[in-house]
């Protein structure tokens, strides 16, 4: 997962890079992002990666600090902004705090080396020059910057800039952010535009002497960059000095604690145990439970047109439902009938999900020169979100009604000790992304089954991040418990459409009893076809506990 | 644009045989109409489409067959009552346009046993003749899906019912599906199988003297077999 994988339309869309709770990121000091083109550029990609990308140490629960059980945002992301002179350490400071933070889900080092702004011929013949200010506050596109920054602390996602600096040019693409419950901005400017100050949690300001600071950037500049003693000192005297005095050493008025520039092992520490008590406030919340216990119990077929789901919508129980439900929840079902009849069902299921769409009148002729005035869809992107594993049965199906229908994927995992659900990973396809796009885009939304409804909410709660309006989402599943999370689900965002196959009526907590890796309660490995099943003894030593849909079908997965 | 959900030409005839069942008339079943329907749809979307809407008929036809109560364990140890499928099916494909929809059936039903019957007009007498007929030889003991996705004047669904009776299958076990039916068409069959259900995607306004369904959708076999 290298910088450069991730600033294409095409590829990986927000880099969740992995590192192990406690490891250290690399400490030694890069000073420009997202630099991914030119020689030698490869080397520091790795180096460079750790910016402008969503760190995490594992999942992140979605409504961390965020979201109460009526899905309502109670909390933004936690923004630190970092500023001080060119070389006096702040990425260093950066770097030392998410360490410091040890497990904290989500952390993203947002650079302002990456909104420079984009220059005009002129400007580009002086940058090659190295007769361009880029010390100066205009520079950088302070509005950008700030307009990015609300999105990502709102908990949107955010699409930023790419700069090049082999180019000295900001690139076409853009790079796709989202879901950082921690946010560090870190830039000698940070704290220069008001706009900026004002969505920030905590300012620090890193000080350092100028000699110190003079010294390195000598250093750096000749070993990392190639440069000359002479050019490097010139470009000092003729910006880097002005622009600390005049626009960077006063912005220290404003930060909340100024940090040494070397030797700030304490200060750290401090800043770190601020944050994570921050942090910590907010999430005690244990949702998948809340869920499961919450309204009344009796939701039976038969009531499901009452006026309080409206949009639930449960398929006709023809004979052939049944029959096909029948064989799907049997454990005896050999695997191959078991994907046969999942195939069936989700197939039949997309084609009333369609039923959802919008339509309009269009006139056409017929072979035999008639006039027939039809139907056809009104949307611009209509695309599939599945909720790994289980919602990859129901992807066959989509696809068999709209051919080439584009497909994104949540990765949502329970913790094992609480079972609340994670985000570990998430690609979503482009029409997502852009928040643009999202306004007018129709979503799928693909699950097996909702349970007690916690990575449905989460998935949901995903998508409206990214702009999906509620009434352009469609929750497509084959099995929903009568008494857990749909009411909830219903509830928090009562526009969402639910299409599902049957409704079961229990919902139940019990110990895991599949031999499975540790996954999502109701969504693991049913295709296994017959789970082979563990006695209670070993389960309860294994110590996961899992929310059941009865009578269900077993654990589904792909 | 008026963006809308019902579908805005369907011209159901006020009485409709008992017999006959008409998939729920949607916006989106309409659009899917609407792409194979227009001369301009290019041969891959008229595949793709008319397949879909097969396969939501066929599903539809199955509905008919009976099934039996059936209660099985879950893997999480419950018991479930639920139905077994019961009867013994088989498909028969009126030659040629009623092959497409073979593909249809076994996507739904994966090894099904499939007959064919061919019959055509007899250009003299305007009369439907049969050709040819191969057929699952214990088809006495079957429930018949019969395919033809075009009922105009009901001809030759008429006479594959006659050789389905010669072989021995009572009407009431023949389920006969087609995409589009005219009216005259319903009657006419209807008239001489009231026992036979009849399902079909679209009831469409009547023929023209070349006996094509109107607005229908031309030739079916041609279009996607040949042009």
């Amino acid at each position: 997962m290298s910088d450069s994988l991730g600033t294409g339309e095409q590829s990986a869309p927000a880099e969740l890079l992995e590192i192990p709770a406690g490891a250290r990121p690399p400490l030694s000091r890069t000073a420009t992002p997202s630099n991914t083109f030119g020689p030698g550029a490869r080397s520091e990609i790795l180096l460079q990666a750790k910016k402008n990308t969503v760190l995490k140490s594992h999942g992140r629960p979605p409504w961390f600090t965020r979201y109460d059980e009526d899905g309502h945002s109670v909390g933004d992301a936690f923004v630190i902004g970092i500023a001080g002179g060119s070389a006096s350490g702040k990425t260093h400071v950066a770097r030392r705090i998410v360490q410091a933070l040890g497990s904290i889900p989500t952390v993203v080092i947002l650079s302002q080396d990456s909104f420079y702004k984009r220059h005009s011929p002129e400007d580009l013949e002086l940058a090659f020059a190295n007769r361009y200010d880029f010390d100066h506050p205009d520079a950088i596109d302070m509005p950008l910057f700030a307009s990015c920054l609300a999105d990502l602390k709102a908990g949107r996602q955010s699409n930023i800039p790419i700069y090049s600096f082999t180019q000295h040019q900001r690139l076409d693409e853009t790079k796709y952010l989202y879901g950082a419950a921690i946010i560090i901005v870190e830039g000698i400017l940070a704290l220069h535009d008001p706009a900026l100050r004002k969505l920030y949690d905590l300012k620090i300001f890193v000080q350092c002497d100028s000699d110190l600071m003079l010294a390195r950037r000598i250093s750096r500049d000749v070993k990392e960059r190639g440069r000359s003693v002479d050019g490097v000192l010139e470009q000092y005297l003729r910006y880097v000095k002005p622009a600390y005095d005049n626009f960077v050493q006063p912005t220290s008025r404003f930060a909340n604690i100024i940090v040494p520039g070397s030797d700030n092992t304490v200060a750290i520490e401090l800043i770190a145990t601020h944050v994570r008590r921050k942090i910590e406030d907010h999430s005690r919340l244990y949702l998948r439970k809340s869920l499961a216990r919450i309204g009344p119990r009796d939701l039976s077929p038969g009531d499901l047109k009452d006026q309080h789901f409206p949009n639930l919508t449960v398929l006709r129980q023809t004979p052939q439902l049944q029959g096909i439900f029948t064989i799907l929840r049997d454990r005896t079902t050999t695997r191959e009938d078991f994907i046969f009849f999942t195939d069936r069902l989700s197939t039949y299921l997309s084609e009333k999900a369609m039923e959802f769409l919008p339509y309009v009148t269009k006139e056409v002729t017929t072979p035999i020169s008639k006039i027939y005035a039809g139907k056809q869809l009104a949307v611009n992107d209509v695309c599939g979100v599945s909720i790994l594993r289980s919602g990859g049965p129901l992807e066959r199906g989509l696809r068999r009604v709209i051919q080439d229908i584009r497909m994104g994927s949540l990765l949502i995992q329970s913790e094992d000790k609480t079972g609340e659900p994670l985000l570990l990973h998430l690609m979503l396809p482009c029409c997502i992304r852009q928040r643009s796009l999202a306004k007018k885009s129709f979503v799928f939304l693909l699950d097996a089954q909702i349970g007690t409804g916690a990575a449905a909410f989460m998935a949901i709660r995903v998508l409206l991040d990214h702009g999906v309006p509620q009434e352009n989402i469609i929750f497509v599943t084959m099995i929903v418990a009568a008494c857990g999370g749909v009411r909830v689900l219903q509830r928090a965002f009562p526009k969402v459409r639910i299409i599902c196959g049957t409704i079961d009526p229990v919902l139940r907590e019990s110990w895991a009893l599949w031999d499975t890796l540790p996954s999502p309660p109701e969504t693991a490995d049913g295709e296994l076809g017959t789970p082979t099943a563990k006695t209670k003894a070993e389960a309860e030593a294994e110590g996961r506990r899992v929310w059941v849909v009865e009578p269900g079908m077993g654990h589904i997965g792909t | 644009m008026v963006i809308s959900t019902a579908p805005s030409s369907q011209s159901t005839p006020a009485s409709l045989p008992p017999s006959v069942f008409t998939l729920p008339q949607t916006a989106q079943l309409e659009a899917l109409f609407t792409i194979i329907r227009d001369k301009e749809t290019n041969r891959g979307d008229f595949l793709f489409y008319s397949d879909r809407i097969i396969r939501l008929l066929v599903e539809e036809g199955l509905n008919h067959l009976p099934v039996i109560p059936k209660t099985v364990t879950t893997p999480t140890g419950a018991t479930y009552e639920g139905v077994g499928f019961e009867g013994k099916i088989c498909g028969v494909s009126i030659l040629r346009a009623g092959e497409a929809m073979e593909v249809g059936l076994r996507e739904v039903c994966r090894s099904v046993r499939i007959g064919k019957i061919l019959i055509q007009r007899d250009e003299e007498t305007a009369q439907a003749k049969l050709f040819y007929a191969k057929l699952p030889q214990d088809i006495a003991q079957r429930y018949v899906l019969l395919l033809d996705p075009m009922l105009a004047t009901g001809g030759s669904a008429i006479k594959a019912v006659e050789v389905l009776k010669e072989h021995g299958v009572p009407e009431d076990r023949i389920i006969f599906i087609n995409l589009i039916a005219s009216p005259e068409g319903l009657k006419n069959f209807c008239g001489k199988y009231p026992q036979t259900r009849v399902i079909t995607g679209w009831i469409d306004e009547g023929l023209n003297e070349k006996a094509y369904i109107i607005p229908g959708l031309g030739d079916f076999g041609e279009r996607r077999y040949c042009v």
